[in-house]
């Protein structure tokens, strides 16, 4: 009797228990109905709401420790720095209300507009200084961005030769911020933009303890939105934040975002109207090339191969340029990957960075290493001479995932086709194993990629001096690392940008020392009824901010 | 008894031991930085975080300092959510995998049942040639295989249930109905074998001399002693349906553990691969245990003494 | 028997003949033995080998399942080569054609897309590839049955090295017994007690991806079921009188294993072989499925697999024919494991 009634009891307490424990984003979520009702058409005016998906949950949401799109997207989103990223790629001051500078430009004052916290309390520059020196103390993964902007002791705090405290950052009074660089940097507005220099409040940061921006709750924000909801591994809510400084431009009254693992649901929910914008992979672009949703997105991201400099036939210019031309990018770009891609002839991808006269990078130094098969292969019977051998095995490095697969399976097929005597063995490891393969540089190739970490040229050429973290490969050329160094401090933007162009030339032209593969683009379905969705190359790549629905 | 049990729980208690310790070593040989913008740290920068985490300590200090934690159920932080607990990861993506497993485990042991069942008395006709071909299918189909189809042919073509978001209720049906594939054809397969046996069976054939009507018979003889031995299948199906979640959450989208076992692996966030590693172990442990004690007291005829020769 | 273990993790090695035939519930107990039917049983001893094979051939999904493994190991051998494409060779202009054979149109085979073009018209592609094409343009009806050849390889060398270890070490354990048996016996007890995918999964991490690795993580914990029955099977012929028989005569240990032992194990150890295999074909394809597989452009049905789900929408024949053969192929093997259980077990034999 008793166990029966046991069983009676215990049965559906525990189904419950588990139905309550499994998180269904749509259970009792009065948002997701009128998240539907905002496609709905011909009514006039349309109500502002959007549902977006990502592919992945959000890592963190602490700025100092974030690094991912994912998570710089929702923090561009929430808050506001000292500077922001505008409808073209520029940025403009936006927490600064007004910026001064010495006559070296070695020291920054920034006054900072009225604007609260979500809590109420307002955004001091102790807000700054304490987010900025958190970085640091914290070893922050992106703490080498106020190494790159200049600021004072940067360097030496990472290096720890000195304390976090001595960083060149200073509250002079709650609306008055001093920022001292070591050197003046041309650089500096456009890397204020980035999440890294948000600013935290620290009486808030502290409360929250070990819980700070595990929570929707446990984050403020000063932005544009504010970030009202979200559900682990579901998505997340941004609203209207109509205590924002601009609110009066910003038109969007709510932001979905739903985490979509797989490509092909995604496209299904997007049939279904639940969500109105997702990615397409490859597979799933045939299908919807002809969509009128459809759209094609470059991105700034860049795939190349890396050669061994101390491989003694891969340091061999001819076999190098032989290989960057023996690659037809066209075929990878439109049948292979069909995800948006671009070939690519230059290590700086087209279509973000304009010279101070506005001509697009790309044009200025055109295709650099494009051959045909037949080039190709004269140059490389011109190596083999000069290295004495009439074969060669090499291997190549890749990442495990799909893409890089993929790619690695096509160089493969051309590089064997198309030069007479190669021979290459594919390497797939897990990605981190991949870098790791590299930093020890302990490869023969290596497809690598690489993504801007602000809107500048600069940011694709410093990282092949001799010595750099990313070098990676051994290569070393004087001229370029002299080149960099000008380029670094020059504060005449036409005169830097011609240094620029010309740092490209000797990576490639000169020296052909890597094999720029493509640039990576993004396949969207997006909703027509969306204006003003505004993508940037760099740092975060979604702003809202100008968002409406038609 | 008493001894028996404190015997098999020591036995768990070394298994689970040997499982901590040879996965921590194992993590140890895996390449590269869990970190996870690995892409442009620098040394320097890698040694911050090294000492931050405790892995720039010699391997037998982490170690201690790992089983430390663990006794008080400290299983450390992820690499790739920062400031998330393993703990709490676990916590959150238990449940979705709990419910499309049990729902699989229930369902299909049912439905495996009665196919069984139904196949064996009714032995060699048309309706047990049909379960057992069903069976066979569930069995050799890898469950990823007949995932993919669900959701292309129920999913996709037809559009009857989610495709692979974890909405409501419906989206748990396409999941729990893969895993079920293969406890069906298991479970049935057993049963009906069993069946069989205890059929022909000279205690059966006496209850019939005596004049039981049949299905007196059925219930109270044959189905009753065939199904105490599917006890002990128990621990193959939860073996099975532990396998399953790990592609099945991915085909589905089921935000569970084995959804977020196979995303560690590729991102190598040791600490969240080594916790799953060891709830998986340990669950699976547990069930072990679990099913000899309870086969012990269901079957008079095993004898949990120990040791004692037959 | 020493101590019973009720549940193994392995159901396939209790049956339930192997239970003590104690007073059941209903207090019937068994006959006792009869010494005279005993040996009439051990009599047909030279004929069983004859014996099961009539039983295996009478059983019709047995039959059948092995000429189509038959046939299906033949294709994974001459398959690769019965066209003029190599399983690597790429041809980018016919990327992704759907299959299409003359004369097989009315079965799917009619070079139609989803959408229901055909896309050998359109695009003016003279040949036909009979299972399609994958986006390098490389023919899928080579890579198909180069990859049941790869996939049949690593099954069958890890069922292979399971088989070997399993027997030595339970052979060992067995036939000692004692102090040793009891120590052989916690190691595997331990062993069981390990989820074995997922130390696969840890192990083909750290290793190299490759065919090697793969064969290597799955004989890690592999043996154990092997093991087990080899020593079972052992303990209760060591009892018998030949065997106490030829001791007395003076034969040595390895000799006493060798010729007598071993033999009379076979039948379990075939089945048990036999179910392995399909075991392993699923966890190679499961590697592989979960992207922890072969090194590219080397492909296996679970390669083909997970290349044919990303694009099941777009392109449904990529992931629909490596899944027919993968199943076709454990069903295969489970039917002939079944019927050769059937065939080999001495209940059976009457």
């Amino acid at each position: 009797m008793n166990k029966k009634w046991v069983y009676r009891f215990m049965a559906p307490a525990a189904a419950a228990l588990i139905l309550a424990g499994c998180n269904f984003s749509g259970s009792g979520d009065e948002a997701s109905g009128d998240s539907e009702g905002g496609s709905a058409e011909g009514d006039g005016n349309s109500a502002q709401v959007i549902t977006l998906s990502e592919q992945s949950d959000i890592p963190t949401m602490d700025s100092t420790k974030a690094h991912d799109s994912i998570a710089f997207n929702v923090l561009n989103n929430i808050n506001e720095g000292l500077y922001r990223q505008n409808e073209s790629n520029d940025v403009e001051p936006a927490m600064a209300e007004k910026h001064d500078k010495n006559e070296d430009e070695t020291v920054h004052t920034f006054t900072l507009r009225e604007q609260n916290w979500s809590n109420g309390e307002p955004v001091t520059a102790q807000d700054f200084e304490y987010a900025w020196k958190r970085v640091m103390r914290e070893a922050g993964p992106y703490n080498y961005m106020l190494v790159t902007a200049g600021i004072k002791n940067a360097e030496a705090i990472m290096n720890e030769e000195k304390d976090a405290d001595e960083l060149g950052v200073k509250a002079i009074d709650e609306k008055t911020l001093e920022v001292t660089l070591e050197a003046p940097n041309p650089l500096f507005e456009t890397l204020l933009a980035f999440a890294t220099f948000l600013p935290q409040n620290q009486a808030f940061v502290e409360e929250q303890g070990d819980q700070y921006a595990l929570e929707a709750e446990n984050v403020l924000s000063n932005g544009p939105f504010k970030f009202t909801g979200w559900q682990q591994e579901q998505g997340w809510t941004l609203e209207k934040n109509e205590d924002y400084w601009d609110a009066e431009n910003v038109k969007l009254d709510k932001a979905e975002f739903v985490v979509v693992k797989d490509p092909q649901s995604g496209a299904n929910l997007y049939e279904t109207e639940k969500v109105d914008r997702v990615k397409l992979t490859s597979s799933l672009v045939d299908q919807y090339k002809d969509n009128d949703g459809f759209t094609n997105e470059k991105a700034s991201g860049i795939v190349f191969l890396r050669f061994n400099h101390n491989h003694e036939v891969l340091s061999n210019v001819n076999i190098r340029r032989a290989v960057n031309m023996a690659i037809d990018r066209d075929g990878l770009a439109d049948v292979i990957l069909k995800d948006g891609s671009t070939p690519l002839y230059g290590v700086v991808p087209e279509g973000f960075y304009t010279s101070p006269e506005g001509t697009d990078y790309r044009e200025l130094n055109g295709d650099i290493n494009k051959g045909t098969a037949e080039e190709a292969k004269k140059f490389w019977e011109k190596g083999l001479e000069e290295t004495g051998i009439d074969s060669l095995t090499v291997s190549l490095n890749i990442a495990d995932t799909d893409e890089m697969k993929k790619v690695g399976e096509y160089l493969q097929a051309q590089l064997e086709d198309n030069l007479p005597g190669f021979k290459l063995e594919l390497k797939a490891v897990p990605f981190a194993q991949r870098l790791e393969i590299e930093k020890a540089i302990e490869y023969d190739l290596s497809l690598s990629t690489w993504g801007p970490d602000y809107a500048d040229p600069m940011t694709y050429l410093d990282m092949w001096v001799d010595g750099s973290s990313a070098n990676r490969m051994d290569y070393s050329n004087p001229k370029l690392d002299e080149l960099v160094a000008e380029a670094r401090t020059d504060t005449d933007l036409s005169n830097r940008y011609k240094t620029l162009l010309e740092i490209e030339k000797v990576l490639l032209e000169e020296d052909a020392a890597v094999a720029p593969l493509y640039q990576r683009g993004n396949t969207y379905l997006t909703r027509q009824s969306i204006e003003n969705l505004v993508i940037h190359p760099a740092g975060a790549d979604l702003s809202l901010k100008w968002a409406s629905v038609k | 008894m008493k001894r028996y049990l404190i015997q098999r729980f020591a036995y768990a208690l070394i298994t689970l031991f040997i499982i901590v310790t040879a996965t921590f070593l194992l993590m140890q040989l895996l390449p590269g930085t869990p970190y996870s913008n690995a892409e442009k740290l620098t040394e320097s920068q890698r040694a911050i975080l090294d000492a931050k985490y405790g892995l720039d300590k010699p391997v037998a200090i982490q170690y201690i300092t790992y089983i430390g934690n663990l006794v008080q159920g400290d299983l450390g932080y992820s690499f790739q959510y920062q400031g998330r607990t393993v703990m709490s990861m676990i916590g959150d993506r238990i449940g979705p995998s709990a419910l499309i497993g049990l729902q699989g485990l229930v369902f299909g042991t049912i439905i495996g049942l009665v196919l069984g069942i139904i196949s064996a008395l009714r032995h060699n006709t048309a309706v047990d040639y049909v379960s057992v071909t069903i069976a066979v299918l569930g069995m050799s189909i890898p469950s990823f295989v007949f995932a993919a189809l669900l959701q292309y042919y129920i999913g996709v073509k037809l559009g009857w249930l989610p495709v692979a978001l974890w909405e409501n209720y419906q989206s748990t049906i396409l999941p729990s109905l893969a895993l079920s594939v293969t406890v069906i054809a298991t479970v049935a397969r057993f049963i009906r074998s069993e069946m069989l046996e205890v059929l022909g069976q000279d205690y059966v054939t006496t209850a019939r001399a005596k004049g039981l009507n049949e299905s007196g018979v059925i219930w109270k003889h044959v189905i009753r002693n065939a199904l105490i031995p599917v006890v002990t299948m128990l621990g193959p199906l939860a073996v099975s349906i532990m396998t399953g979640t790990l592609v099945i959450e991915k085909i589905f989208g089921v935000p569970g553990l084995g959804e977020q076992f196979t995303l560690s692996i590729l991102v190598l966030d040791y600490s969240v691969i080594m916790g799953i590693t060891l709830l998986y172990s340990a669950l699976f442990i547990f069930v072990v245990f679990f099913v000899d004690v309870l086969y012990g007291l269901l079957d008079p005829r095993i004898d949990l003494k120990g040791g004692s020769k037959a | 028997m020493t101590t019973i273990q009720p549940n193994d993790g392995d159901f396939k090695n209790l049956r339930s003949q192997d239970r003590p035939a104690e007073p059941s519930v209903d207090l019937f107990v068994p006959k006792p033995l009869d010494a005279t039917v005993r040996e009439e049983l051990a009599a047909p001893a030279p004929t069983f080998w004859k014996e099961a094979r009539e039983r295996l051939f009478k059983n019709k999904g047995a039959v059948v399942s092995l000429v189509l493994l038959i046939i299906l190991g033949a294709m994974s051998l001459i398959g690769p080569s019965m066209n003029e494409f190599t399983y690597r060779e790429q041809h980018i202009p016919h990327s992704n054609l759907p299959p299409k054979v003359a004369g097989l149109e009315w079965l799917g085979f009619d070079g139609k897309d989803v959408n229901g073009v055909d896309q050998y018209a359109q695009r003016g592609v003279e040949t036909n590839y009979w299972f399609g094409t994958d986006e390098f343009g490389r023919d899928l009806w080579t890579r198909v049955w180069k990859g049941t050849q790869i996939s049949l390889f690593i099954a069958l060398v890890a069922a292979f090295l399971d088989l070997v270890i399993g027997v030595i070490y339970g052979g060992i354990s067995a036939y000692y017994g004692g102090r040793i048996d009891n120590v052989m016996q916690r190691i595997i007890e331990i062993l069981t007690g390990i989820p074995n995918l997922i130390v696969i999964i840890l192990f083909i991490l750290i290793l190299e991806p490759g065919i090697r690795s793969i064969i290597l993580a799955m004989i890690i914990t592999g043996w154990v079921g092997m093991a087990r029955v080899v020593r079972g099977q052992m303990l209760q012929l060591k009892g018998q009188e030949f065997v106490l028989a030829s001791r007395t005569l003076g034969a040595s240990d390895s000799r006493l294993m060798r010729k007598h032992l071993l033999p009379n194990v076979m039948g379990p150890i075939i089945v048990t072989v036999m179910f392995t295999i399909p075991t392993a074909i699923f966890f190679e394809a499961f590697l592989s499925f979960i992207g922890l597989g072969l090194q590219a452009p080397l492909a296996s049905l679970g390669v083909l697999i997970e290349d044919g789900y990303d694009a099941i929408r777009s392109f449904p024949y990529k992931l629909l024919i490596p899944a027919v053969v993968i199943s076709l192929v454990m069903i295969c093997f489970n039917l002939l494991a079944d019927g050769l259980r059937d065939a080999l077990d001495p209940k059976m034999r009457k």
